[in-house]
């Protein structure tokens, strides 16, 4: 019995974990010791139970002391740390009572355990030569694990991040110095990058010893990829996400991708290397020593680098549009990232959204919104040549300016005249507007380099809009499908033309006729024709004007000059429908012109619109002198009061034809001028006193302009009412024939059997539109998907 | 009679129904043509009472409606009518039927109609406004002497009694 108690004494010398200690490093043992315990045990015959017993007692001690001794150390204070503590510095971390130092501590004691359960098996083999390598080190570092794993505090990854936070810092320590052109002077000044206290009392050094050795402690322990794992991946990647942030940041003119990766490799790659391995800094990184789960991780950031990269250039999307071409560089970036990782849903979602924050609502003028409409086609036509995104996302700025009234006259003036829209650059380029033929030739002759349409995009839409022939248009296309039919943008543009005629006699037909013969690579001959003829009438004009002035007759015998622009009925657009009665003195000398016209041009006659053009006149009344170029029925107002000096509305409205309202405004154009008083309501008198110089004085000439600017024609969409109401009677035709009809068989019915001829398009779009403000005027019914007719 | 007969003859001549094989088809985008133009007058003339439209994609049947002419017992009916429309239109004139039920002495219990202009008296002038026109005034005036509908034709006399009997005539119709 003394002879057992003295060999438990021997061996809890040899095993002290055998009392529940853990002590280390162990006391050193003599060989004699071992011998004779191990022949006691021998005696005893007992060597393979405690051989059994030792392993059992080892993972006891992992399980019930260890493991619990570290969470307890780390969970002591560990109420959940708030999220504003993630920007702790650095300096507040390794402050003595911080997480960090007490982490450290607890790493060092477990490494000491564990250290002393390594120990035991050599000394069990030492005693039994025979004993099983059953529990080997990675026996010992797996219930480690499990022990750890198993009971795993949830405040635990926070004291990781700190801890490789505070690691990471001093680790890109010199790669900020290096970085930093601030020159050293003021460089001392501020805090050390690496540990945040001041220069002096720099502790970079000692902090880096004390985190290398804990962290290979922990490498040893083979804990780092189990238990640190996630923690340190989401940290990579918030360290990712600001260094992403800190350098790409609203700089689009310049590549990023090439230095992130670089960057990925040289600070993120060795870093994590220098935690997976016992590497120091200074080595070389030889890739043999980078261990695989390094490597698989890397793949992993890349992709992690390219994702958050591209969110972040598609977040700033829009400035990339407006700034185009200049950021060019940032739309080759996404390119690249996009091919890497299916981003298309993301970005057409977030820029539609942005787009619609931005520019499509009521503050932003028609020609800024068609300015961000070119640069984002340009853009996204780069980015994605084969036009889909383009189209998801331009959908909603289509029908924005297919709201707006004034969106076909901006593109014309932008087509004609230079703009921050660059649409007349495009069109100086002169390429021929793809017609559907050729497109379709194309896709046959060219399907070797036929591309399949870009997956992650709701099938529908691809499938609604199928036509490749769209996509594929060039800027001018894609803004006069704006609202799909190019004839309306002819016509828009005729009118424009003819008002410019019109008001500027004397205009520069030389640009005119570049911008048409422009316009006539692009959109085809026949639906400019009309414009040509337009141009050839003015200069016509001038030819007929010189030949019936240089007839010596007329001249003699006329009271003033009359200088004609004779106009084609047939081409030119619809005029208003104004009307003015001439002075019979006057209309005489039209008629004299008239003549003379007929007489050089056979069997032609003039139709004179006495609405439109320009009268010199020179106005003496009392003392004064007036020179002055006015509208005509400006003029034959003022003619009337020669004779005349008080008339009614009324009788000079039934004299001259013009309608009562319109007939108060011109006069006050010569109320401006001082010239004519309303003396009673509807009574109009003529003021040759003097006196009333001073209201002269501060007359304002814009009221003149006013009607300068007043259009001569029947705007587009005037025309475009008359076109719907012949649709109106079909409807109300079929309708009436039919009982009820779907919207597409209305569509379909129209388009067999009203476009007779007209060549008039009509989108089903434009139908629904037109069908609903009928079903709101209560002509309509609609209901089941079905139109009828209002009883 | 010779094959390639003049359309101009044969729709002067008095037998519509010959002369409706005889003619070439190749004609037919004419005739689509015309019927086109006057689907195009019909539309805009807007007239009240009258109407008609191509019943879907072929443009040789149309659908076409017409109220009953006021002050008659058909006053505040409408009609529907179909109009087939042969190759040879407008040199034979197309075949035209009543689709609601109409109980009248010129239209028997079918729908056919007995209408001189639409039989040995058809024109290329007409065209498919003066046909419903046609059947519009026939409504009111119909033709006794030679009735399809004899029991029609015997009422037509009472006009108090015979409007009775058409309100009692479309209450049975009304589901059809």
């Amino acid at each position: 019995m003394g002879d057992f108690s003295v060999v438990w004494s021997e061996l809890l010398k040899i095993f002290p974990i055998l009392n529940g200690e853990i002590v280390y490093p162990l006391q050193e043992i003599e060989k004699e010791v071992f011998e004779d315990v191990y022949r006691h045990l021998n005696s005893l015959g007992s060597v393979e139970t405690f051989t059994a017993i030792l392993d059992l007692e080892v993972e006891s001690t992992v399980r019930n002391i260890l493991a619990p001794k570290l969470w307890k150390q780390l969970a002591s204070d560990a109420e959940p740390k708030e999220k504003s503590d993630q920007v702790m510095t650095i300096a507040e971390i390794t402050a003595k009572d911080g997480l960090f130092s007490k982490f450290i501590d607890a790493v060092n004691e477990l490494y000491d355990g564990y250290r002393c359960l390594l120990e035991m098996k050599p000394r069990l083999i030492r005693l039994n030569k025979n004993a099983a390598s059953s529990s080997d080190v990675e026996n010992i570092k797996s219930t480690l694990r499990n022990a750890l794993l198993a009971r795993l505090p949830p405040t635990f990854n926070s004291f990781i991040s700190d801890f490789y936070s505070v690691h990471y810092g001093l680790f890109t320590k010199d790669s900020i110095l290096s970085s930093t052109t601030i020159d050293s002077e003021v460089f001392t000044e501020l805090p050390c990058p690496g540990c945040n206290y001041d220069h002096d009392q720099c502790c970079c050094q000692q902090l880096t010893e004390m985190v290398n050795s804990t962290n290979l402690k922990l490498l040893e322990m083979g804990l780092i990829d189990r238990l640190a794992g996630s923690a340190l991946t989401i940290l990579i990647k918030l360290k990712i996400k600001e260094h992403i942030n800190d350098t790409c940041l609203g700089i689009f003119d310049r590549s990023h991708l090439k230095q992130l990766e670089t960057w990925i490799n040289d600070v993120v790659m060795t870093w994590l290397t220098s935690i997976f391995t016992e590497w120091r800094s200074g080595d070389d990184i030889n890739n043999e020593q980078i261990p695989e789960s390094v490597q698989a991780f890397k793949v992993k950031l890349t992709y992690f680098m390219y994702e958050t990269f591209a969110q972040n250039v598609i977040s700033q999307f829009f400035s990339i549009i407006i700034d185009y071409p200049d950021s060019t560089p940032a739309i080759e970036d996404l390119k690249i990232c996009m091919e890497k990782i299916d981003m298309r849903v993301h970005l057409t979602e977030s820029l539609r959204s942005a787009l619609e924050a931005r520019i499509l609502h009521p503050g932003v003028n028609t020609m800024d919104i068609l300015t961000g409409y070119v640069a984002a086609i340009k853009a996204i036509r780069h980015l994605d040549n084969t036009g889909v995104i383009l189209e998801i996302v331009t959908a909603p700025i289509k029908d924005y300016l297919r709201k707006r009234n004034d969106t076909v006259r901006r593109v014309v003036t932008g087509l004609t005249e230079e703009g921050p829209t660059d649409l007349s650059e495009e069109l100086a380029k002169g390429e021929l507007i793809k017609d559907g033929k050729d497109a379709g030739l194309n896709e046959f002759s060219n399907w070797e380099n036929w591309e399949p349409d870009p997956f992650g995009i709701d099938p529908d839409v691809l499938q609604m809009n199928n036509s490749k022939i769209i996509r594929s248009a060039d800027i001018i296309s894609m803004v006069v499908d704006i609202y799909g039919s190019k004839e309306l943008f002819m016509v828009e543009y005729r009118n424009l033309m003819a008002d410019r005629l019109l008001s500027q006699l004397d205009f520069n037909s030389e640009k005119e006729i570049r911008n048409l013969e422009l316009l006539k690579i692009r959109f085809g001959e026949s639906l400019l024709h009309s414009c040509e003829v337009m141009l050839k009438d003015v200069t016509d004009s001038k030819r007929i004007n010189a030949h019936i002035h240089g007839d010596g007759n007329i001249n003699e015998s006329t009271l003033f000059d009359i200088t004609s622009l004779i106009i084609s009925a047939q081409f030119w657009p619809s005029f208003n429908k104004e009307s003015l009665q001439l002075p019979e003195e006057l209309e005489n000398e039209f008629k004299k012109f008239t003549k003379a016209y007929e007489s050089y041009k056979g069997n032609r006659t003039l139709n004179w619109r006495t609405v439109t053009g320009r009268v010199n006149i020179v106005i003496e009344i009392g003392e004064r002198v007036m020179e002055m170029t006015v509208p005509p029925t400006q003029a034959v107002i003022i003619y009337h009061f020669q004779h005349k000096s008080v008339w009614t509305l009324d009788e000079l409205s039934s004299l001259i034809k013009v309608p009562p309202s319109a007939l108060r405004r011109r006069i006050s154009f010569w109320q401006n001028h001082g010239l004519i008083t309303e003396t009673e309501p509807g009574v109009f008198s003529l003021l040759e006193e003097e006196s009333e110089k001073i209201e002269f004085e501060e007359m304002n000439i814009t009221d003149a302009d006013e009607e300068d600017l007043e259009s001569a024609m029947a705007s587009a969409s005037d025309q475009r009412e008359e076109e719907l109401q012949v649709f109106w009677s079909y409807i109300v035709g079929m309708l009436t024939n039919l009982d009820s009809m779907p919207i597409d068989r209305i569509h379909q019915m129209l388009k067999l059997f009203a476009s007779n001829g007209g060549g008039v398009e009509f989108t089903q779009d434009e139908l629904k539109h037109f069908l609903q403000r009928k079903v709101r005027e209560h002509k309509l019914l609609f209901s089941g998907g079905v139109y009828q007719l209002a009883k | 009679m010779a094959q390639n007969i003049s359309p101009e003859q044969s729709g002067a001549g008095g037998s519509s129904k010959h002369s409706d094989d005889s003619l070439p088809v190749k004609d037919n985008h004419a005739v689509s043509k015309r019927l086109h133009k006057e689907l195009m007058n019909l539309m805009m003339a807007n007239e009240k009472g009258i109407s008609a439209f191509p019943d879907g994609e072929n443009i040789f049947k149309w659908v076409g409606t017409i109220a009953g002419p006021i002050n008659t017992v058909y006053a505040s009916q409408t009609y529907r009518l179909s109009l087939d429309f042969p190759n040879s239109y407008p040199y034979a004139a197309p075949v035209v039927k009543f689709l609601t039920p109409c109980f009248h002495p010129n239209v028997d219990l079918q729908g056919a109609i007995c209408l001189d202009i639409l039989k040995d008296k058809w024109s290329a002038l007409y065209d498919v406004r003066t046909i419903l026109l046609s059947i519009q005034s026939l409504l009111g005036e119909p033709n006794n002497e030679s009735p399809l509908n004899a029991q029609a034709a015997m009422m037509w006399n009472d006009q108090k009694e015979y409007k009775k009997y058409l309100d009692a005539f479309y209450e049975k119709h009304k589901d059809t």
